[in-house]
Formats: C-alpha cells, structure tokens, sequence
C-alpha cells in the first residue's frame, strides 16, 4: 500500500515537472535569427537596435550570448570602447557561472540544458580574450597584452579542468589559439627591446601554424633584425573571414535508438511500462558556412603587396574544444530521460495506474520528452578564420585597398582604408568580411 | 522467472523511492545562490609571498632581485671609493642605462618580466653610487637608432647609442643587462628549478664588467608529498 498522501505528492510532482518542461523550450536560434540576418546585411543600426531590446530581458537564459552578439555589433561599428567594455562584463560573469549551481543542474535534468544560466563553451571563454585584445588594440592597446596572457592563461586552465573531467584524451583538443602567442608577439617586438619575450610568442605560434610563413619570418626577424628599418613602421592587417561557428540541433540518433530499446526492456520485466522514446535525444553540434573566399589581397597605394595568411581557425577551435565535451552532453541527455522515465514509473506506481491511466501518463511522459532541445545558445557572429599580414612601410600616410580573393584571383571590389604610419610603430587594421563585402567599418588603429 | 524479477522490481520502496527525489528537489533549493563570489585582501609586508605552483613567481623573483641588486651596488660602493668625486669629496653619481630583462629561462615571465625591470630600476635609482637613466629615454634611444638591445656590446654601436643619450643630455656611464636564465633537474613525477638572475654592469668608457648574480632553487611535485618524498632530511641521493 503506498503511504497516505503519497499519490498526491507524486500527481503533483508530474504537474510541476510538466509545467516547469513546458517553460524549458526556448528557441534561441530563432530569436536571434532576425538581428543576425540584419547583420549580416549590413544594417548595424537596426541589428544594433533589436539586439539591444533582447538585452534588455536580463533575466533570460541567453542574455550573454546577445551581448556577444551586441559586441561584435559595436566593434564593426567602429566602436571598440564599448564592444571592450561589454567583453569584459560578460568574461567576468562567466568566470562567476563556472561555478556549479546544484539547483540549476538539477533542474536542467529535469527539463532541458538551457535552463542554466550560460556560462559559455570553452572556445568563447578563449575568443572572448581574444576579441578583448583586438577592441583594445583598436584603441590605445593599452590592455591588448594583458588579454593576449590571459587568453593563453584561460587555456591553461580550461586544459587543466579537460584533463580532470575527461582524463588525458582530452588534452590535445585544447591548444591556445594561434592569435594569442602572436599578438603578444608583435605587441613584445613592438617596445623594440623585448625581442627574447618576442621570440618565445612567435615560436609557440609556429608550433601550433607548423610551417606558417608569417611565423618563421617573424622568428627569423626577432632573432636576428629589428621590429623595423629606420623611418619605417609597420602595418598590420586583420582580417576576419566567413561566418563562424554556431551549434545547431541535431538528434542522437544511436543514443536514442539505445534507449528505446532499454525502455522496452524495462517496460516487459517492469510492472509498469515506461514511456517509449518516441522523442529523439537531442544535442547541440558545431557547425559553419564554408569559407567565401580564401584571403584578402592588400594593395598600398594602388600596387598589390601580400594577402593575408590564416592565423586562427575558429571552427576547428571551437569544434575540437566541444568535441571534447559532447560525451558529457549526451550522458546529461541520457540521465535527463532516465530521470523523466523514472518519474512516470514512480507515479504510476503510487497512482495504481489502470492501464487506460497508464497509457495516458505514457503520453505525457513523450510529451515531457518532447519538450527538450538542445543548448544551442552560442556566440553567433564569430567570423569562421582570422587572418594576418604584416607590412612594413614607409612613415606616413597610406592607402589601403583591401580586396577579397580566391584561388589568386579579386573576387570582390576593394575596400580602401588610410592608415597612418609612424617610424618604429604599429598600426593596427582590422576588417569583417563574412561574405564578400565587408560588414560596417575598416577600422584602423592610428598610434 | 520474468515474475520473480517483476516482482522485486515491484519491491522498490517506491515511496522511499519519491520522498528522495523530493529530498533532493529540497536540497537543491536550498542551494540556491551556491555560487560564491570572489574576494580579495592585502598581504601585510611581513608575510610571506604565495609559491606559484607551476611556475616562478614573487616567492622567486623578489629574494632574486633584492640579492643582486644588493651585491651590484656593494661592488659599486667599492669601486666608487676609488671613482670620481666632486669638489665637496662626495662620489659622483654615475649613470646607469639599464637596457633591459632578458629572458633564457623555461618559463614564460608573463607579467613579470616589466615588474622586474621596475624594481631593478627604482633600487639603482635609490642608491647613492649610481643615477639610472628613464626607460622611456632609453626606449627612445633604441627607437631612434633601431638597435637590438643585445646589439650595443659591439662597440660601434655602444657608441652610437650613448651619443643619442647624450645628445639627449643623458651621458651614460653604464649598461646594465638583467638575465634570467634556469635549470631543470627532472625525477619522476618532481622536477627542480633553480633560477638564476645574472645583472651584468659594463663600463661604456673601459668596456670592463661586473658581474652579479643569485639564486633560488625550487621545486615542484604533483603531489604535496613530494616535498617530503624528495626534500627531507634522511634522503641521501645517488
């Protein structure tokens, strides 16, 4: 005989539990769906300004990933104050959620993972620093150094967390993006006497780019030669290409297969079933748009000098480093089920269940199922490579004209820039092409 | 057989079974807001530094500094009972370009590498044998004549360089280099740094040098028993 009062407790429990599923359904791709496209067509006002009525709901599950997104908004914009300052906002709050929070991991087990707060995967942690640098290069560069060593300290330490939750395997998904040593680099090279850290940065920039020409001509540079000639500075050029990483929906279907068949198991040696998994187990998986073009060909003054070379590949970064983590992704959506399935069982048992009842709690239990969805929550505006030329120019004022190519050859009409060089100094140029024309400014660092 | 199982399937305390979820509901509840926050405080001068445990820090690199800067400026005292003295009878100062840290050992210095210079720099500036030269007129000097810091030994262009200082109105009478270099004695799953901080003087006029250093010696382990595995007073090491 079940206790007194205990078929009301598990009623309600079932109740709460479908209430609480049915508010666990968020659809974040598709609301960000619109003010990406307008980004993506260019009209960063509106973008901007859609965004910015999202950000305004704190309380959501996903109001991280808007600022990210409001970021990049800013930073194309022009405005690299305020894409730093929001950067930095949103690393602070994730180096706080990385915390576990019991209540909401075991709410998240019984509805779906978007009930946590997002604290961000392991490769926005990472391009949250590196995009700190370049806003802050972008500006005085005042802080650019320090992100440049806390992007390879975050490494560290997100290598050290891999290595505890998922043992060795997982170490070599996690390598600091090439960015990080190379910007300290050229920033090291830059006081014109710090060519040993120089050295160091550009070396370990090799070793992750084996054989990047950039990298060994900037070894071969630091060690022997100067950051540059005198009455000359130097130029570098940024280039952000393609649409970048984002996580879609997709179903496990082994994982689900698997279960279904553990379900029915159950359910025949059981004294009640268990709902079937009709529902598929979803999990998010990494995907980008292919690359529009291969580099961006630079021309100064009119004559075509270099093109940029990839430095950092934000699909492999953020592939790898999830790729790591999926295994706990899917035993997460696994023990979701196992707990929902359970659940049902437990009701049914302290109802009695007929088995017209029964089956009714079956459909309810799918249901309950039903209403999961993947974490898709994701920084959606990453470009998909970062890329990289260094051109040493004469001291004073030059133009730019950047331009799209594929196999060797324009693709697109070029964007022109004027920078202003000075004698021993960097200047900074960086650029969004996630298609063939740029997205809001060429934006340039003038020292 | 199918029964007996269903039977003990059946068996489960099923109430037990729910009064555990709901404990567990109940608990997590009441871990709400479990997420701490982080603090900070000020360390007193008198207490003792936090040892990095995977690199050097201020444990290293502050008893390193004190050390050869000590040293240098002793030798200096020295030197300078022998040097120039102005009318009254007190040593002239002399003036120190201190070019910069260099870097040789295992370990990236990250952030240190500038705190370094810092405090190397403000302790020759505080002595009274020796006057050093502002990093930014030093860096404007290396700027103007696009020369590596390692390259002004070659007498050329320590010549060079001290001729822009001077133009500067800043004559240098010294160079002085900072070298970090360490060595590593790996066993098993500990390994042993010493770290060694070399500062190197040389005379602009002479080319003759003094040379300073000193060291400290620290190791790592993976586990806390390591210490007392490698370090204590019984182990004799073959």
């Amino acid at each position: 005989m079940p206790a007194p009062g205990g078929p009301v407790a598990a009623c309600c429990l079932v109740l709460v539990l479908g209430v609480i599923s049915s508010c666990g359904c968020s659809t974040h791709a598709h609301r960000l769906q619109q003010p990406r496209q307008l980004f993506y067509s260019n009209q960063l006002d509106q973008a901007h300004e859609q965004f910015d009525k999202l950000s305004e709901k704190k309380r959501r599950s996903d109001s991280s990933v808007v600022q990210l997104d409001l970021a990049m908004v800013e930073l194309v914009s022009g405005q690299p104050r305020a894409c730093e300052q929001r950067l930095r906002d949103i690393r602070d709050r994730w180096d706080h959620l990385e915390q576990d929070s019991v209540l909401e991991s075991t709410t998240s087990l019984l509805t779906d993972d978007q009930r946590k707060a997002y604290s961000g995967e392991d490769y926005e942690k990472l391009l949250v620093r590196v995009f700190l640098t370049l806003s802050s290069l972008m500006q005085d560069g005042v802080d650019a150094e320090s992100y440049t060593l806390q992007t390879i300290e975050k490494t560290e330490d997100l290598r050290e967390k891999a290595k505890t939750k998922w043992g060795d395997g997982a170490l070599q998904s996690y390598s600091v993006p090439p960015i990080a040593p190379y910007m300290r680099g050229v920033l090291r090279e830059a006081t014109l006497s710090n060519y040993d850290d120089a050295l160091r940065a550009y070396q370990a920039t090799e070793s992750l780019l084996p054989g990047a020409p950039f990298a060994l001509a900037d070894i071969e540079r630091v060690t022997h030669s100067v950051h540059s000639n005198p009455g000359h500075g130097v130029v570098y050029v940024l280039s952000m290409i393609g649409r970048g990483p984002y996580k879609t929906e997709v179903a496990a279907e082994a994982t689900s297969d698997a279960l279904l068949i553990a379900d029915r198991i159950v359910s025949a040696i059981g004294q009640y079933s268990v709902p079937p998994t009709l529902a598929p187990i979803k999990v998010p998986a990494i995907v980008s748009s292919p690359m529009p073009f291969d580099v961006i060909g630079v021309r100064v003054d009119g004559i075509p000098v270099s093109t940029t070379l990839p430095l950092t590949d934000l699909h492999s970064l953020a592939e790898q480093t999830f790729n790591a983590k999926l295994p706990e992704i899917m035993a997460r959506a696994v023990a979701r089920r196992v707990i929902k399935k359970g659940a049902v069982y437990v009701a049914k048992d302290q109802l009695n269940a007929a088995p017209i009842a029964s089956l009714a709690m079956d459909g309810l239990g799918v249901a309950w199922e039903a209403t999961e969805s993947a974490d898709t929550r994701c920084w959606g505006l990453l470009p998909r490579e970062i890329q990289v030329l260094r051109l040493e120019l004469p001291s004073g004022t030059h133009t730019l004209d950047l331009e799209p190519v594929v196999n060797d050859r324009p693709c697109s009409r070029p964007t022109p820039c004027t920078v202003r060089v000075e004698d021993a100094r960097n200047t900074y140029v960086l650029g969004y092409w996630p298609d063939l024309q740029p997205i809001g400014q060429i934006l340039v660092n003038n020292p | 057989m199918a029964r007996s199982r269903t039977a003990y399937f059946g068996q489960i305390s099923i109430s037990k079974a729910s009064g555990l979820c709901l404990g567990a509901l109940a608990l997590a509840g009441a871990a709400l807001g479990c997420r701490g926050y982080q603090y900070g405080h000020l360390i007193k001068n008198d207490q003792p530094d936090m040892v990095g445990s995977h690199s050097a820090g201020s444990e290293v690199f502050n008893p390193l500094i004190d050390e050869t800067v000590a040293k240098l400026l002793g030798t200096a005292e020295v030197a300078s009972q022998h040097g120039l003295v102005s009318p009254d009878g007190v040593p002239i100062q002399r003036s120190v370009c201190f070019v910069g840290v260099e870097n040789k050992s295992a370990e990236e210095l990250g952030d240190f590498k500038d705190q370094i210079y810092q405090q190397i720099d403000t302790q020759i500036n505080r002595s009274q044998a020796f006057r050093a030269i502002s990093r930014r007129m030093v860096d404007a000097g290396l700027q103007e004549t696009r020369l590596r810091p390692d390259a002004l030994l070659v007498p050329d262009n320590m010549q060079l360089f001290c001729s822009v200082l001077q133009r500067d109105g800043q004559p240098v009478d010294y160079l002085l280099y900072a070298t970090l270099t360490s060595g590593t004695t790996e066993r098993n799953k500990s390994s042993q740094r010493d770290y060694l901080l070399t500062l190197e003087l040389i005379d602009t006029h002479t080319g003759s040098y003094t040379k300073e250093q000193a060291s400290v010696r620290k190791g790592y382990h993976s586990s806390y028993l390591g210490k007392a595995v490698n370090y204590n007073p019984f182990k004799a090491w073959k």
